[in-house]
């Protein structure tokens, strides 16, 4: 079983935020990237990017990981080098569509878009992990 | 109704400060306190963030975040053993005396599991 606080393991420049699932807490995480991106000086672009890829991420356990149960969210940030690795996790149904809704929904099509790589652990019992990475500076910026 | 609470952990260094002051002053508007002690929450968490990296057992700051009805609880640990105290002494300023014991509505040491786990709590009694 995927377990938040031990699937990923910690590392010196982690920032780890475990909250209940619910939508109010997205704007946290929000929040938490915003203060992250001031303080390593992040391009505008890699921000905005990176928030809307991770808000998709968690509003997706919110709306589909526990049917209505109270659960967490769990988020790792990891910068590492010139990548930025953000890491949700959630213990309830995993990823994919609600019952309330006919198909798969934009949220993954658009994490792909967003991200410079991404990849999706889940499972029907025990949640789903989601794994982005995201470039520090644009190619613009003279990235090698 | 309170919510259960939200565990923030963040690797001892240079993000600590940034990372915790905001999540504390969301919580703390979120809480509904008036701006005065939504700015103290604040310099609370700035001081935790300066201080605590030198008292915790491990190489991460980890606090615990509890908002209800006009009121904010810190839980920061696990501390190594007298460190709970230790961090408040250190938030002393000169000329001002200690900020975080003057801040604070509640101030407890916990031990458990043999580490320290220092609460704060921030609160306003005041009529909205």
């Amino acid at each position: 079983m995927l377990s938040p606080r031990s699937s990923v393991p910690p590392r010196d420049t982690d920032i780890r935020l475990t909250l209940p699932a619910r939508a109010e807490n997205v704007a946290v995480v929000r929040h938490v990237l915003g203060a992250l991106a001031e303080a390593l000086n992040l391009d505008r672009a890699v921000v905005d990017d990176m928030r809307l890829a991770v808000t998709e991420a968690c509003t997706n356990v919110v709306r589909h990981a526990y049917g209505g149960r109270e659960g967490t969210i769990d988020v790792v940030v990891r910068p590492r080098g010139e990548l930025l690795e953000v890491v949700v996790t959630d213990e309830g149904r995993g990823l994919g569509p609600s019952p309330d809704t006919a198909g798969p929904g934009l949220g993954l099509a658009l994490i792909e878009a967003l991200t410079h790589s991404f990849e999706v652990e889940r499972s029907d019992h025990a949640g789903s992990r989601l794994v982005m990475s995201f470039r520090r500076l644009t190619p613009s910026m003279g990235m090698a | 109704m309170s919510e259960p609470p939200t565990q923030v952990s963040i690797a001892a260094g240079p993000l600590v400060g940034p990372v915790l002051r905001r999540v504390v002053g969301m919580f703390a508007a979120r809480a509904d306190l008036p701006l005065d002690r939504l700015d103290d929450a604040v310099l609370v968490a700035d001081l935790v963030a300066a201080r605590a990296p030198s008292h915790v057992t491990d190489t991460t700051v980890d606090v615990e975040l509890s908002s209800g009805s006009r009121s904010l609880e810190l839980t920061v640990g696990p501390l190594r053993s007298g460190g709970g105290r230790a961090l408040v002494v250190d938030a002393a300023v000169p000329g001002v005396g200690n900020v975080i014991e003057q801040l604070a509505d509640g101030l407890d040491i916990e031990t458990r599991d043999g580490h320290e786990f220092l609460h704060v709590r921030l609160a306003y009694d005041g009529t909205p």
